[in-house]
């Protein structure tokens, strides 16, 4: 890619908040500087037609049954386009896995997409949304044709290797197992009853930081996991247990070692956060 | 003998005083006179009773998960995984008394001995690990029902812990053995989903 | 007569245009989406507080805005009351996510769609204001921080400071874009070749949301939706098409009234009124953000299990209403009425829809424009 690279950018069905979250990047000007704009649903760009690209976006999940757009029925329409394109980027959970709206491109829930054939020149980038700063990366990586190191699911290793749990300001409290008592406190983690898929979520949320200052589970919310495959889960504000014993337990320990260090973390209390981190009487 | 060895002999020892004499009531210089030691040498290996204790506390929690820990790993039913446990529990009541004994009345009936360094689950984590395991991996197969944790322990091993219990005290009209079958039947009864 | 099909792009999803021509002017019209997401019967048999983390991904620009629709039709639903500090907080990312939804609008939507316009600058202005969104409710888009029964952050002074801060330095850059005395250099540009009386529609306006500043003027019972030609539906008050959003809602300002007895409900006033709205928003939350008492509860527990709701606020493009039927904790039936199928209904020759009215009499060159000015969300309408 020596001269600008062309990018197309097509959604499919979803909500456009992949491009609205796009839109929060920072230096955006400096990044489409780099590249030429074939088309966007909503930056102005040039002609929306089936034509070859360098890079092509695609955002939203697919539907069978919808409306014909350029004389194609929307699978079709991204299957010539992929065709056409040098390199791929699965941008968000629907495109990547199917998420609220359908099936991904590249993948169908846990299974293989319909268009898991082309899956050697797709950069998968679920999350909904993905954050601003993933997809300037990748977009950067192709324009520079630098090597993306990416894992089975090709997921960016540098985005992915991390939990959404890594970073997050309430880990004090999941190591002394002091769980929220009720929203809307900053005292207290989300794991063990809000639900908070954090520990299993790959993701770098807690990291690089959304919109540069906050993540969900700081603002006291849950994460919902919604990089993954099964997202959205059923009951997201609860978490699944089995007989009081978290469902999902921290990527990369057995059980035996969780619930060991767990019992014992929670055997000795940590006294200076089993209260109210600021009141008035301490 | 290795220390360990000498350690795990004082243990035993300590154990027999304990069920026989009343915890309370046994002091070092008394195990130190049954194993033939001083207690000055019985210092080497333990700095109190209350550290003995905790020892004991966890040896005991962990013969006990160990033999869980197989239990769980074999692929069986959760049904007969609480035959295989209730087993388990009421063989070493009958085969080592003082162990279960000690399990049972002094860990939970003089919980200030533990309250520094054995607070919580801290020196039973093997044994509750273990079960926890079992619990977990009942309802995840969907054999037993989802509750709360406490709830299901509780019912299990304080069902069992006073058999046991009965059985010492020589109340039981029959042989342990001959309640593995109801008991086991009533606890599956209770969980199942 | 002439029937020309126009395919509206770059606004918020897609929509078809079907013109019917008579001499070169509009003579009728009829508007249609193609789209339909299923997202009522995708949310049956759910824990309600899904809808939560749902309902924000109907759409990618006003999604908090169906976050706390969505709240307050549950709270509706189980007699939960919020505490004043919840219902501030949420006041001001609503009132923030309306404005970042204007003028993404005027300059992404609107504008190119006259002529060339450095975008960059509604971008960098979104991308901050959507910063104190995130500060309070996390990130944005798509946070889920405003549940049932209030919020789930809990803000120290710190952030209370920085986003007291961030609104005077946001309301005082927007004086560039469109001052507090209806001054706005873009605007008149965007106007140098275009008539500003065009577009006039039904004049007929409604409210029916009272947060912000906004007080409404009828009652969400009275509305009705009905099948028609195009995949969304009809959406009718008292058996007639109203005008709902920024236009409808300020007609009480001085200034927007001025402009609004000059040129009517014209696509000029339409324009003014969304883009003055911004500064009224900025003037509202600058003073409620001083009425919070840190030391209140940001959350009230629910109790009940069961009941209906309906939750109506005051979204970016006007009237959102969210119905709920709880049962056992689960959702038994979910609807979703949306400002854009108040505006972009399709009537009948003789009952003609805003969206309709407005371009009728109009040259075809200019309907793009004219419909635009309804900041249209095809998005939304394909819930």
């Amino acid at each position: 890619m020596h001269s600008k690279p062309k990018v197309f950018w097509i959604d499919a069905v979803g909500c456009n908040g992949c491009s609205h979250s796009f839109f929060n990047y920072g230096e955006i000007k400096e990044l489409l500087d780099k590249i030429e704009l074939l088309y966007h649903p909503l930056l102005p760009s040039k002609e929306f037609k089936v034509q070859r690209s360098d890079i092509l976006i695609i955002e939203g999940a697919l539907k069978t049954t919808y409306f014909p757009r350029l004389d194609f029925n929307l699978v079709d329409l991204i299957f010539e386009l992929i065709k056409l394109s040098k390199k791929v980027i699965v941008v968000g959970t629907c495109s990547v896995y199917g998420g609220i709206f359908g099936e991904g491109v590249l993948f169908n829930k846990k299974k293989e997409g319909k268009f898991f054939e082309f899956k050697e020149k797709m950069i998968a980038l679920p999350g909904c949304p993905p954050h601003p700063e993933w997809i300037a990366y990748v977009i950067e990586m192709l324009i520079e044709n630098k090597n993306i190191l990416m894992d089975k699911e090709n997921r960016p290793k540098e985005i992915y290797s991390y939990t959404s749990h890594m970073g997050c300001i309430r880990n004090e409290y999941f190591e002394w197992k002091i769980d929220v008592l009720e929203f809307g406190t900053k005292e207290g983690c989300l794991f063990y009853d809000q639900g908070c898929q954090g520990p299993f979520t790959h993701s770098s949320c807690n990291r690089i930081l959304w919109n540069e200052i906050n993540s969900k589970p700081r603002a006291g919310t849950p994460c919902f996991g919604c990089t993954e495959k099964e997202f959205p889960k059923k009951n997201l504000f609860k978490t699944e247990t089995f007989m009081g014993i978290p469902a999902n337990i921290p990527l990369g320990v057995g059980k035996r070692a969780y619930l060991t260090i767990a019992g014992i973390a929670k055997s000795l209390k940590n006294e200076r956060l089993s209260k109210r981190l600021i009141n008035e009487d301490n | 003998m290795s220390k360990e060895e000498k350690k795990l002999e004082i243990m035993k020892t300590a154990l027999n005083l304990f069920a026989k004499n009343g915890f309370y009531t046994t002091t070092i210089a008394d195990i130190a006179k049954e194993m033939g030691m001083s207690v000055g040498n019985m210092y080497n290996y333990f700095h109190s009773k209350e550290s003995l204790a905790k020892e004991l506390l966890i040896y005991t929690s962990k013969i006990f998960g160990d033999e869980i820990r197989k239990i769980n790993d074999m692929n069986i039913s959760s049904k007969e995984k609480i035959k295989k446990i209730v087993e388990l529990y009421f063989n070493m009541a009958k085969e080592e008394p003082e162990l279960v004994d000690y399990f049972m009345r002094v860990y939970l009936s003089n919980k200030e001995i533990f309250s520094n360094g054995c607070e919580g689950m801290l020196c039973v984590s093997a044994f509750v690990t273990e079960i926890m395991i079992f619990f977990e991996e009942g309802v995840r197969k969907k054999e037993l029902k989802n509750q709360d944790f406490f709830a299901a322990f509780g019912l299990f091993m304080g069902y069992i812990g006073g058999l046991a219990f009965l059985f010492r005290e020589g109340i039981l009209g029959k042989d342990l053995d001959e309640y593995i079958k109801p008991v086991s039947e009533n606890i599956y009864n209770a969980l199942k989903a | 007569m002439k029937i020309t099909k126009k395919i509206v792009t770059k606004i918020e999803g897609e929509a078809t245009l079907k013109l019917y021509k008579k001499d070169f002017l509009i003579e009728f019209a009829e508007i249609e989406f193609w789209q339909y997401r299923g997202m009522e019967e995708y949310l049956k048999n759910r824990a309600y507080m899904d809808a939560c983390v749902i309902n924000p991904r109907i759409c990618g620009i006003c999604g908090h805005s169906h976050l706390i629709a969505t709240s307050k039709a549950i709270e509706n639903a189980l007699d939960i009351k919020i505490g004043n500090k919840a219902k501030i907080l949420r006041e001001i990312t609503l009132g923030l996510e309306i404005i970042q939804n204007h003028i993404k609008w005027f300059y992404l939507t609107l504008y190119p769609s006259v002529k060339e316009i450095n975008y960059f600058k509604a971008l960098e202005f979104s991308k901050e204001i959507s910063k104190i969104i995130a500060l309070i409710a996390g990130q944005f888009p798509h946070n889920s921080y405003a549940i049932p029964g209030g919020v789930t952050c809990d803000l120290t002074n710190l952030e209370i400071i920085k986003v007291k801060n961030s609104l005077s330095k946001m309301f005082d850059r927007y004086q560039e874009i469109m001052s507090v005395d209806g001054k706005s250099l873009d605007l008149e540009e965007l106007f140098s070749d275009i008539p500003k009386s065009i577009g006039k529609s039904l004049n007929r306006f409604l409210i029916l949301g009272n947060n912000l500043y906004f007080k409404s003027n009828g009652n969400a019972e009275f509305v009705k939706e009905e099948d028609s030609i195009s995949l969304n539906k009809n959406v009718l008050y008292k058996d007639k098409f109203y005008e709902v959003g920024p236009l409808a809602r300020n007609l009480e300002n001085d200034l927007i009234k001025k402009v609004y007895e000059k040129y009517q409900d014209s696509i000029y006033t339409r324009i003014f009124a969304r883009l003055y709205e911004v500064n009224l928003i900025f003037e509202y939350l600058l003073k409620i953000v001083d009425e919070m008492d840190i030391n209140e509860k940001n959350y009230i527990k629910p109790i009940k299990k069961n009941g209906k709701g309906i939750g109506v606020i005051e979204a970016p493009r006007g009237s959102l209403i969210h119905k709920i039927e709880i049962e056992d904790e689960k959702i038994k039936s979910y609807n979703i009425i949306v400002p854009t199928q108040f505006n972009l209904s399709n009537g009948t020759k003789d009952k003609l829809s805003p969206a309709q009215a407005s371009l009728i009499g109009e040259y075809e060159q200019q309907s793009d424009l004219i419909f635009k000015c309804f900041d249209i969300c095809a998005v939304c309408v394909s819930h």
